[in-house]
């Protein structure tokens, strides 16, 4: 039988995902509508900082974490992200679902769960307007990627339906039906004030429902006296937005808040002598920092300087002076604990000046050349730009930095808004993420050339697997495209590999949180010890 | 009088335009896309362009300023690109919370920082003034955000009498003020140095001219001599820096407001900056310049009906 905590490392093939599907269904491990899982003791309210606030709630439209922190206690996906340390999802709205082919996901929605404001049953129309409103191009969303090559939902009965894609499709079951575009809405409550809303919901289904939302102030989530299945903990969640990490560590030092995401500075502090009444945890996170070089540029196009710079770049020294210790060096963009996770680098553990020299003197730059670096004006980002200054010195590349505000940085390497592509030298690049190894490789394809890819890498090779590996079920074959396609990229001088990065958060010692395994907060499972 | 306020209400309408103009051509000017900051990474480049059109940032510069003019003009501030809100909704909502703030932060600092100013001059180089002047200077010196990190990680972190965060319950008053303390300590503090060394001056220099001398000769009692004649005239000073005061206070309010996680104007603009929101900025904006614009202009006002003088100077 499919060993469900392996999910993230067992293929999920057609014929295991048909057992597993099975096999949940049938135990009832989730028991999503079972009135009998009640906590030992519950109320009271949870308070939380998130880092900001609110802009949208309606899955179409969303722009931030936070806003997922909040969709997910007040409506429900067919299956959701489960609370621990391994990535594996459970079943959630779905009573079963599973792939019936590699372009077809057959489910069968439970009965029972309600939406507020008598809008009536969660229904298959209901997944079917959800998912389909955002694949939808007419619609603009911002996320209309998530649903990739979705053709439509078919419905078949009142709870029943299949999603069809027009290609294979596999990060759906990673980054789409378990995040923020998974999430399932009322048909008729959406469609009767037009069809699209922002920070007021018409309808809630999940054990919560917006009860305030403060503009800059707070939201407040009280439970859904609708919701049918098990109850949350908490009678009330309050999250508060707050930017600055060091608020966020005198609320949470001073019992204003129960949780809250630390700063890496913080979490060397907090190691040393712990926050009274709290406790630490630092997760691997789902980011990725590289140091990029624009094949395109006029000095960086020989091969060789891009490996000379690839050989002297110390990225132990990097990670080190950056954060403080905390986070390990990656030999590749997709996270440990993800499939597809390179584990070994071709580069040299130790910086290699003299090769570095021998490879300029050989692309006709003996004397050492000056390059530009350009980064965002973040202060852990210029501590890497400094760093890497630094370290480079000694192979003779002497490197000035180019500090830019984050309007001015996402568009430096787009062809459409200026012509600034072309002087791009090195970038200190970092892209969130999604636990599909997909999330991380795509931004390098050759048709993001001039989009985000300001690197410009383009191999034939790397985007012909990135189509394979998309459709492929059998995921020891998924995970292998993934790796060589890190190796491409490595390999051609354009992207060296720094970091994942970490993920540290704080919480009132009386406070039993539950994470997914990158920090992030799974607010409608926490309770109290 | 009345030619007075008609020129100094013609004359505010002309700065709140000029400072709008400018502030907008500024806003322009910075490097970068909005709208990639506002869709982020995962946009593409044709939902730049569409929201680039929603926002009217494919006009011309003079256009949109002049286009953002006429529709305040007609009481409309905009909308916001995230939520569809009203700005002035939005801003309107936050306002208050500023506003109280800045009040709790002058009045304290006025209840204490005059009545100081007012014991230094009497006891001129006494014990007592010194104590003052060093605190004035220190008060001065020491920046609002050290203040108030130092206020929180005391009160709010170690003896745990006053809240850290937030604004407080509505309608819970007693709530409120507990939140307000700590703010409204960080960004009056200074303010009793500013107060306390002005008036001083100032008094001390209306005690030295002849209608005191003269008072003084008649055998009016010191109290009198002090409160009705002394501290009207050395007031005046004062009155007028409260109205630029205002405006600092605007700005202190932004780290108090970021600090203390307090909803208010201040902390609305600082994240609209961060995140282009360039409805918000500009309504924000236009707010607080119209709210500084007239605190000066009451300030000149009040000198004006205080010492009528000060009519002739416009």
């Amino acid at each position: 039988m499919f060993n469900k905590t392996n999910a993230s490392e067992h293929p999920l093939n057609r014929r295991n995902f048909l057992k597993m599907s099975a096999a949940v269904a049938a135990a009832g491990i989730c028991p999503i509508l079972q009135p009998g899982v009640l906590w030992a003791a519950e109320g009271g309210i949870l308070k939380i900082r998130d880092y900001s606030d609110i802009k949208s709630l309606d899955p179409s439209f969303f722009l931030s974490v936070p806003e997922e922190n909040i969709n997910a206690c007040i409506y429900n996906k067919l299956i959701a992200f489960k609370p621990g340390r391994k990535w594996e999802w459970e079943l959630q709205a779905a009573k079963s679902i599973q792939q019936v082919d590699p372009t077809h996901i057959a489910f069968e929605l439970r009965e029972g769960i309600m939406h507020s404001g008598g809008f009536g049953e969660m229904t298959a129309e209901d997944v079917k307007y959800s998912f389909e409103r955002i694949a939808d191009p007419a619609n603009k969303s911002p996320n209309i990627d998530d649903w990739g090559p979705l053709e439509k939902v078919e419905v078949t009965g009142k709870y029943t339906g299949t999603i069809v894609f027009k290609s294979p499709f596999q990060p759906v079951w990673w980054t789409t039906l378990p995040y923020t575009t998974g999430n399932i809405i009322s048909m008729k409550a959406t469609e009767k004030v037009g069809g699209k809303y922002s920070t007021d919901p018409p309808s809630f289904n999940g054990p919560y429902m917006l009860k305030e939302w403060k503009p800059n102030q707070r939201t407040v989530l009280t439970r859904n006296p609708v919701w049918k299945g098990p109850k949350s903990y908490f009678d009330e969640i309050r999250i508060f937005p707050i930017d600055d990490e060091k608020t966020a560590e005198i609320a949470l030092e001073s019992g204003d808040v129960d949780f809250t995401r630390l700063s890496i500075p913080s979490l060397k502090n907090y190691t040393k002598t712990p926050p009274k009444g709290a406790k630490t945890e630092k997760f691997p996170s789902l980011y990725w920092l590289w140091m990029g070089m624009n094949q395109d540029n006029e000095v960086l196009k020989d091969k060789r300087i891009r490996k000379a710079v690839q050989m002297a770049l110390d990225r132990k020294t990097i990670v080190e002076a950056a954060y403080f210790g905390f986070a390990e060096v990656a030999n590749g963009n997709v996270p440990a604990g993800l499939l597809g996770h390179r584990k070994k680098t071709t580069l040299p553990d130790k910086p290699d000046y003299e090769g570095a020299k021998k490879l300029l003197t050989e692309a006709g730059y003996p004397n050492g050349l000056d390059l530009t670096l350009e980064v965002l004006n973040k202060s852990t980002f210029n501590t890497i730009a400094q760093v890497i200054q630094a370290v480079l010195s000694p192979a003779g590349i002497r490197v000035q930095i180019n500090i830019h505000d984050s309007g001015a940085f996402w568009v430096l390497g787009s062809e459409k808004d200026s012509d600034r592509w072309k002087s791009i030298q090195l970038i200190v690049g970092r892209f969130s993420g999604v636990p599909d190894p997909s999330y991380y490789t795509r931004w390098h394809l050759s048709s993001q050339v001039g989009i985000w890819n300001w690197e410009r890498f383009s191999n034939d090779e790397y985007d012909k697997l990135d189509k394979i590996a998309l459709g492929e079920t059998d995921q020891e074959k998924r995970a292998a495209m993934y790796v060589r396609m890190q190796e491409l990229l490595e390999e051609s001088g354009c992207v060296t590999f720094i970091t994942n990065e970490v993920i540290p958060v704080a919480y009132r010692d009386d406070i039993k949180p539950a994470f997914r395994p990158d920090g992030t907060p799974l607010l409608r499972n926490f309770s109290k010890i | 009088m009345w030619i007075y306020l008609a020129k100094r209400t013609s004359l505010a309408v002309v700065i709140v335009i000029i400072a709008i103009s400018l502030l907008y051509s500024m806003i322009l000017m910075v490097p970068g896309d909005p709208t990639a900051v506002i869709l982020g990474p995962r946009s593409t480049p044709e939902m730049r362009d569409a929201l680039r059109a929603d926002m009217g940032l494919d006009r011309p510069a003079i256009v949109q300023v002049g286009s953002f003019i006429l529709k305040v003009f007609q009481g409309d501030m905009g909308t916001d690109v995230f939520t569809n809100r009203p700005v002035s909704q939005i801003v309107f909502e936050q306002l208050p919370y500023t506003m109280i703030l800045i009040f709790a932060g002058i009045s304290w600092a006025i209840v204490l920082g005059i009545p100081l100013g007012c014991y230094s001059a009497l006891n001129r180089n006494s014990f007592i003034d010194k104590l003052t002047g060093i605190f004035s200077v220190g008060t001065i010196a020491i920046p609002a955000f050290v203040i108030a990190l130092y206020g929180l990680l005391l009160f709010a972190v170690q003896l745990q009498w006053l809240p850290a965060i937030g604004a407080g319950e509505e309608g819970d008053l007693v709530d409120q003020i507990k939140h307000l303390i700590l703010p409204a300590f960080a960004i009056g503090l200074g303010w009793v140095g500013y107060l306390s060394r002005l008036v001083r001056a100032s008094m001390l220099e209306v005690l030295g001219e002849n209608h005191i001398r003269t008072a003084r000769a008649f055998g009016l009692p010191e109290k009198l001599i002090v409160f009705r004649y002394a501290l009207k005239l050395a007031i005046l000073p004062t009155v007028a820096l409260m109205g630029v005061g205002v405006g600092y206070l605007l700005s202190s309010s932004v780290f108090a407001e970021i600090v203390f996680a307090r909803p208010g104007i201040g902390k609305l603009i600082y994240e609209s900056v961060l995140t282009r929101n360039y409805p918000i900025i500009m309504g924000s904006v236009l707010i607080t310049t119209i709210i500084f614009v007239l605190c000066t202009m009451m300030a000149d006002i009040i000198n004006a009906i205080l010492d009528p003088r000060m009519r002739e100077n416009l």
